[in-house]
């Protein structure tokens, strides 16, 4: 599989903080999250994948071009801003065929797509309102057909249901799952919101102090291998005591109780429970959410760098 | 919402340069400007009365200039008229100020440098637009003066064009001022009212006091004139029309001015470089 991003000891330094930091990866296509706490260097990454900040040191190659290269770079790019950007004098069909047109296309191609991202987005009523008027939802729905306009092989979604109603949320989900499930289209989402990456993408990168601590595939790095999980009805504490007395690493999580893999685990679990008169209803692989591994990455790389 | 999404054969579709995606910036920014009244207003009275001005002066050259006769030397008129340095100053205020504090402030900056553009062409695309507007007034009566004293017979067609070609150069060089100037200011904030401000001070609060301090009742330093750019650019006008006399030389003027208008214009670009377009 081709690397839709491949970075090679890629840093940006701003004074003394190493906002990027020695960072090489390679970013299989489809749809990739992009995940880290505030700080992390997310969006400083995705300033230097868009070609707006030269790297301190090492390379970066996206879709096949260099970072160097900004403007063959951008050209392939869809680029969904966080934060409100829109031009408010002008009309929602007016601003996206207008960036069309500002990308390269002709006018009326330009226009033609206009129409087509904004019946494909759900602002076809409201396209010749100014986007003044417009709602946090429909600023929401412009922004990602402006980056949908020219096509491009590459989106980048910088927090793309930031401010969104529930309904609001669930839709832009929606668009963005088509997104990012049509054939040539890769996404790359940005977001604190672990759920949205977990309901999008199926690759996941997570950067914590400018450096990668984790990257894969959601479904495999969700598997805990170096744990079990036991679900058990009676008292979970006396069971997870009488497993410690056994030599096992237990802890009492609000799912179950995770234990260690070792040899001869599930024997001591079993004669745990008997001895308790507990009833074990799961045992089997740890299944993480995203959530509770990225919060255990985090703490791991707290702890290490400690 | 619709059903499906829209799917292009994008690689039959080459996309245009970056001087056609420059060229839409231009004619989308200079279509909006004639759309905001404030513009409008300026665009029409100020390029109406400059222009209004300069054909008043052709029609009655003959009396206004008893006993001189009709050379280049008169074409410095309508260049030094006081209407030329208001309405400039306004249309560089008024459009110029809000170029790039507007995108600043709604941030749409960072959907132009997002795009496949570098911030040198934005830059460019934004004066371009400035500069269109400001030559109106710096440009358009000064070169219909001496089109229409020609067509009248006042003048000598080889005056005229010559008069012509200058009005073209010396206008530029007042156009490309307050372009680089409006510009720069307008980078320097989110709000185009400081910027707008700044236009007038730098205009206004250099030129009076240079005048007041420069006079023989006060300092009696005429070098102090050059602080002044509208001054300078009088200067320039008398050097290129051929006006003697004037309290400051022209080579001078038109080096300040031109070394300003590069350095504001360099600022402006590292500047952009420096501005921060993604955030998170």
């Amino acid at each position: 599989m081709r690397a839709l991003v491949e970075t090679s000891g890629l840093t940006k330094v701003f004074g003394e903080i190493r906002a990027v930091d020695d960072l090489s990866v390679a970013i299989p296509e489809g749809a990739i999250g992009l995940v880290g706490p505030n700080g992390a260097g997310k969006t400083t990454f995705l300033r230097l994948l868009l070609g707006l900040l030269r790297p301190t040191a090492g390379k970066a190659r996206v879709l096949g071009h260099g970072i160097e290269d900004g403007v063959a770079v951008r050209e392939r790019i869809g680029y969904m801003p966080e934060h409100d950007c829109l031009i408010p004098d002008m009309t929602g069909i007016g601003l996206v065929s207008y960036m069309g047109r500002v990308s390269g296309l002709d006018k009326d191609t330009a226009m033609g797509r206009a129409h087509d991202v904004l019946q494909f987005v759900g602002v076809e009523e409201e396209r010749y309102r100014k986007v003044a008027e417009y709602s946090t939802g429909m600023k929401q729905k412009i922004k990602l057909a402006q980056a949908m306009v020219h096509d491009p092989q590459l989106y980048i979604f910088d927090e793309p249901t930031t401010g969104l109603d529930p309904r609001g949320r669930t839709e832009m989900l929606d668009l963005l799952r088509t997104i990012s499930r049509s054939p040539g289209r890769n996404v790359i989402l940005s977001s604190h919101l672990l759920p949205d990456v977990e309901t999008i993408c199926k690759y996941v990168t997570i950067l914590d102090g400018g450096r990668q601590i984790a990257s894969g595939d959601i479904a495999t790095l969700l598997i805990g291998e170096d744990r079990i999980r036991v679900d058990v009805r009676g008292d979970r504490d006396a069971f997870v005591r009488q497993l410690a007395e056994a030599g096992h690493e237990a802890e009492a999580g609000p799912t179950g109780v995770r234990v260690a893999r070792k040899p001869g685990v599930e024997a001591d679990v079993f004669r745990a429970a008997k001895a308790l008169g507990a009833e074990i209803r799961y045992l089997g692989v740890e299944i993480r959410s995203l959530e509770e591994l990225f919060l255990e990455l985090v703490e791991r790389t707290a702890g290490g760098s400690k | 919402m619709s059903i499906s999404l829209p799917t292009y054969t994008r690689r039959e579709t080459p996309l245009l340069g970056r001087r056609d995606r420059l060229r839409t910036i231009v004619s989308t920014g200079l279509r909006r400007e004639f759309k905001r009244p404030a513009a409008i207003f300026t665009i029409g009275v100020g390029t109406a009365i400059t222009t209004i001005t300069a054909i008043f002066f052709v029609l009655f050259a003959p009396f206004l200039l008893q006993g001189q006769p009709l050379d280049l030397r008169f074409f410095y008129l309508p260049a030094s008229n006081l209407a030329v340095l208001f309405f400039v100053t306004l249309m560089a205020s008024v459009v110029g100020a809000g170029l790039i504090a507007d995108d600043l402030d709604s941030m749409a900056l960072t959907l132009y440098l997002s795009r496949p553009i570098t911030p040198s062409d934005y830059l460019i695309a934004k004066a371009a637009i400035l500069a269109a507007l400001i030559s109106m007034i710096s440009v358009l009566p000064l070169f219909i003066t001496p089109l229409l004293g020609l067509l009248l017979g006042l003048f000598p067609w080889d005056t005229a064009l010559a008069a012509m070609g200058l009005a073209v150069v010396v206008g530029s060089v007042l156009t490309a001022w307050y372009t680089s100037i409006a510009l720069f200011l307008s980078s320097l904030t989110r709000r185009k009212s400081y910027a707008a401000a700044g236009v007038f001070g730098v205009t206004f609060g250099l030129w009076i006091p240079a005048q007041v301090l420069a006079a023989p009742t006060a300092l009696n330093s005429p070098d102090l004139l050059y602080l002044a750019p509208w001054e300078d650019f009088l200067a320039i006008a008398r050097g290129a029309y051929g006006v003697a006399g004037g309290p400051i030389d022209w080579p001078v003027a038109l080096a300040i001015l031109v070394a300003i208008t590069v350095l504001a214009g360099l600022a402006t670009y590292l500047r952009m470089r420096a501005v921060e377009v993604v955030t998170g």
